[in-house]
């Protein structure tokens, strides 16, 4: 029995020795520069996930896309990244960049502003960045916001008048307000689309006046986000939005298949973070990340405002419509310049309630 | 087996008093059903609820009045949940049960889409439900494979990862989606391999072993995904298809024939493994093997079978089955790889096996119910106009389920006695 147990005591210790092996790599790429340049570096800009990953292929990848913009901007910036596997890593995160000495850590993701109010209290002198968030509280805390409801609202209308069934849908991965804003700004596109044209095109999958809708509960089921497509596809719509990260995936993964079903991406243009997609995309409704990001640490770096307040919009090119497909009708591609014309001017007022103000 | 006689238990009052199983039931049926007949009361007489096989048919929609189905469906359960409580009449329990709830959640469906412009796609919800409790369905085989010999799986999940990744990975770089789901398969066995290798031969506790087995190929994916497939994703990591195939005649069957004869290779697959399993199991000598090296080891070794070299085995082939679970996220669903993309499923796969007794009919069972949970959720979210119910509440809807059919239907379950301990000889 005494050597079953050293045995068995030996087999847990190797298999917790590699599974920490095996976890510690799994934070890789620590670093996105290693080598090459001999600039000294003078500034460590350190950037958490959110859930997602570094390659959820929107989000979170936008925000990296963003640090590694700063590097090549200024190669005395080095850039390092944490993921966080769940909730509970956020603090941790966190914590262990300021220990390795950072100078400004990005959070990324609005879900992390409660983990970031706490952490940046305690450490009062340490540079903070948040992107999808405004904590006025926190005077060492950069916020980065975007007004994703008014480039949302162009794709609505794209899509009203692109629809040939007369019904479009959405679906996001949380009920959450960086999430709900593209579902607000779409189906508001929408009911414009409608009301200018007196047309009658439904959304399926939100309801901007009840706040409720169809969510996947999951950023990374991209099962589960073509089982939603085959749902909305199933009650007649042929323009899908997904506005959740990973989970969209499954939505061009249905549309291949049909060569009547298109589908909207977010925050990074579709034909560059889900490239073999492409022709599936009408256009994205992007979300300038990565360079809020970028001038964030090129900022930080020159000593600029601990606290300041960034709100992306279709004026300053926070949020825009990226390319359309080649296939739109250039009536309607006018069309939507006007809209965005509109909507700066202030002509066009987008009534969600989960807009950011500019402070 | 050993089972419970779930009727007699249920209708003994000299162990239960007044308030047996039966009558607890008959009051939580009756008083669903009077909440299902008011609900029916506030609905519009005129209200219509149409419904249209849309795969099958797509040209015939029927709409019936709603309102007095509803008030009927309300009405049965209320009726059945009486008859249980006052113990009068003897029904077949488990029947009785399911008859009601199938009435309730009928109802239910019927309201929510009662409204003009909705309409119950039922090929599509089918299918959906199929689809969704797949990888459930793999799921819970390999746990009854591993835990009818005596070896707890915690692992399913990280199985379902390693299988997708490679499946993946393999698939496109040869560019055959049956090379990958072959793949897929290996992986799979690798994980079970270290599981029953540190278990069997290293007796290390099971359960702990599985979550750390789940961490560790979480981790590995992530690492190799991020330094094999991430900077060259259309050499390493497309969405590989496997044709959908369909069945002359059976796949144009309304409401079923999508579902069972129009589908991809997966779900064939995972039909036919149900039924071999369950015949292997409890028809062949392999199977009352397992089942005693599962129940009584020692009994087993005495009369000379190899226990835990049959355990091994088991456990083996529990990981090809998992893998192919796996392969389905990714080759099946025609997705391409990303990190934890399993999401938990290999847990709720582990839920479902319990559910379903360790039983693979069972845990079909459990799979397909846990499967129509999800869907009729996404559906309700989808229809024009939105569901009247909130998303939130939706979101609860499957763990809702599954909680009603495991205190209703299921009743008490009893693991096979030696699940989780190690054999060693004396």
């Amino acid at each position: 029995m005494r050597t079953v147990r050293g045995k068995r005591m030996a087999a847990i210790g190797v298999t917790g020795a590699v599974a920490l092996f095996v976890a510690a790599c799994g934070e890789a790429p620590d670093s996105a520069n290693e080598g090459g340049d001999a600039v000294a570096k003078d500034f460590k800009a350190c950037m958490v996930t959110d859930t997602g990953g570094v390659e959820d292929r929107s989000f979170n990848a936008s925000a990296w896309q963003g640090m590694n913009a700063a590097v090549e901007a200024e190669p005395a910036v080095e850039v390092h990244v944490k993921e966080s596997g769940s909730e509970a890593d956020y603090e941790t995160n966190l914590t262990g960049f300021i220990n390795e000495g950072c100078d400004l850590i990005v959070a990324v993701g609005g879900l992390m502003g409660e983990a970031l109010t706490t952490v940046a209290a305690d450490y009062p002198d340490q540079r903070f960045a948040i992107v999808d968030a405004y904590l006025p509280d926190s005077p060492n805390v950069f916020s980065m916001e975007f007004n994703t409801a008014q480039s949302s609202f162009l794709a609505g209308y794209l899509a009203a008048g692109h629809s040939k069934t007369g019904k479009v849908a959405t679906y996001g991965g949380l009920k959450i307000p960086p999430v709900t804003i593209f579902m607000d700004g779409f189906a508001e596109g929408v009911a414009y689309y409608n009301e200018t044209k007196d047309a009658d095109v439904e959304v399926l999958g939100w309801n901007p006046e009840t706040q409720n809708g169809s969510f996947a509960d999951s950023f990374e089921d991209s099962g589960k986000g073509k089982s939603l497509t085959e749902n909305f596809v199933s009650q007649g719509a042929d323009i899908i939005f997904p506005v959740a990260g990973k989970t969209g995936m499954g939505t061009p993964t249905v549309t291949q298949g049909d060569d009547a079903l298109d589908s909207i991406w977010v925050d990074l243009d579709g034909c560059e973070s889900a490239a073999e997609y492409c022709e599936e995309f009408l256009t994205t409704s992007e979300k300038n990340i990565p360079d809020a990001v970028s001038e964030a640490i090129l900022a930080a770096r020159d000593g600029g405002p601990t606290d300041g307040h960034t709100v992306g919009t279709l004026e300053n090119g926070g949020v825009s419509l990226s390319t359309l497909r080649e296939d739109i009708d250039p009536e309607l591609a006018a069309e939507i310049e006007t809209v965005k014309e509109a909507i700066i001017s202030g002509d066009i007022e987008i009534k969600s309630e989960v807009q950011p103000v500019a402070s | 087996m050993t089972t419970i006689d779930v009727a007699e238990s249920a209708e003994s009052t000299a162990l239960h008093g007044f308030w047996t199983r039966s009558r607890k039931v008959g009051t939580v049926l009756a008083v669903l059903g009077i909440a299902v007949f008011l609900i029916g009361l506030t609905m519009t007489a005129g209200a219509e609820a149409s419904v249209r096989f849309n795969l099958t048919l797509p040209e015939a929609a029927a709409a019936f009045p709603a309102k007095p189905v509803v008030l009927t469906l309300g009405a049965v359960a209320v009726l059945l949940g009486a008859l249980l409580l006052t113990g009068r009449v003897h029904l077949p329990f488990g029947l009785t049960v399911g008859v009601a709830v199938a009435a309730v959640v009928l109802a239910l469906l019927i309201w929510a889409i009662a409204r003009p412009g909705n309409t119950l796609q039922i090929d599509t919800v089918l299918k959906g439900t199929m689809l969704l409790a797949l990888p459930l369905i793999f799921g819970s085989l390999s746990g009854v494979l591993c835990e009818r010999s005596g070896i707890i799986n915690v692992g399913i999940e990280g199985q379902f990862l390693a299988g997708a990744f490679t499946g993946a990975l393999a698939g496109t770089v040869t560019g055959s989606p049956w090379v990958g789901i072959l793949a897929a398969t290996v992986a799979g066995a690798l994980v079970t391999f270290v599981l029953a290798a540190l278990a069997i031969r290293y007796v290390v506790d099971q359960v702990v072993l599985g979550v750390v087995l789940n961490l560790l190929v979480l981790g590995l994916t992530g690492f190799l995904f991020d330094r094999i497939m991430k900077d060259n994703e259309s050499a390493t990591n497309l969405a590989m298809r496997v044709p959908e195939w369909q069945i002359p005649i059976l796949s144009d069957i309304p409401a079923i024939g999508p579902a069972l004869f129009g589908q991809n290779v997966f779900v064939y697959l995972a039909l036919v493994l149900v039924a071999l399993v369950y015949v292997m199991l409890f028809h062949t000598r392999w199977g009352l093997r397992t089942r005693a090296v599962g129940e009584h080891p020692v009994a087993a070794d005495t009369v000379g079978i190899k226990v835990n070299s049959l355990r091994f085995r088991n456990v083996l082939i529990a990981g090809l089955v998992s893998g192919l679970g796996g392969a389905f996220l990714t080759i099946g669903e025609a997705l391409p790889f990303s990190e934890n993309m399993t999401d938990g499923k290999g847990f709720i796969a582990l839920a479902v096996l319990i559910v379903g007794r360790w039983n693979p009919i069972g845990g079909l069972l459990g799979a397909l119910l846990f499967g129509f949970a999800m869907q009729i959720e996404q559906f309700l979210s989808s229809v024009p106009g939105g569901s009247p119910v909130p998303s939130e509440f939706l979101a609860m809807l499957p763990y809702l389920v599954t909680i009603v059919a495991v205190a209703g239907l299921i009743g008490r379950v009893r693991a096979p006695a030696a699940d989780g301990k190690p054999y060693t000889k004396a």
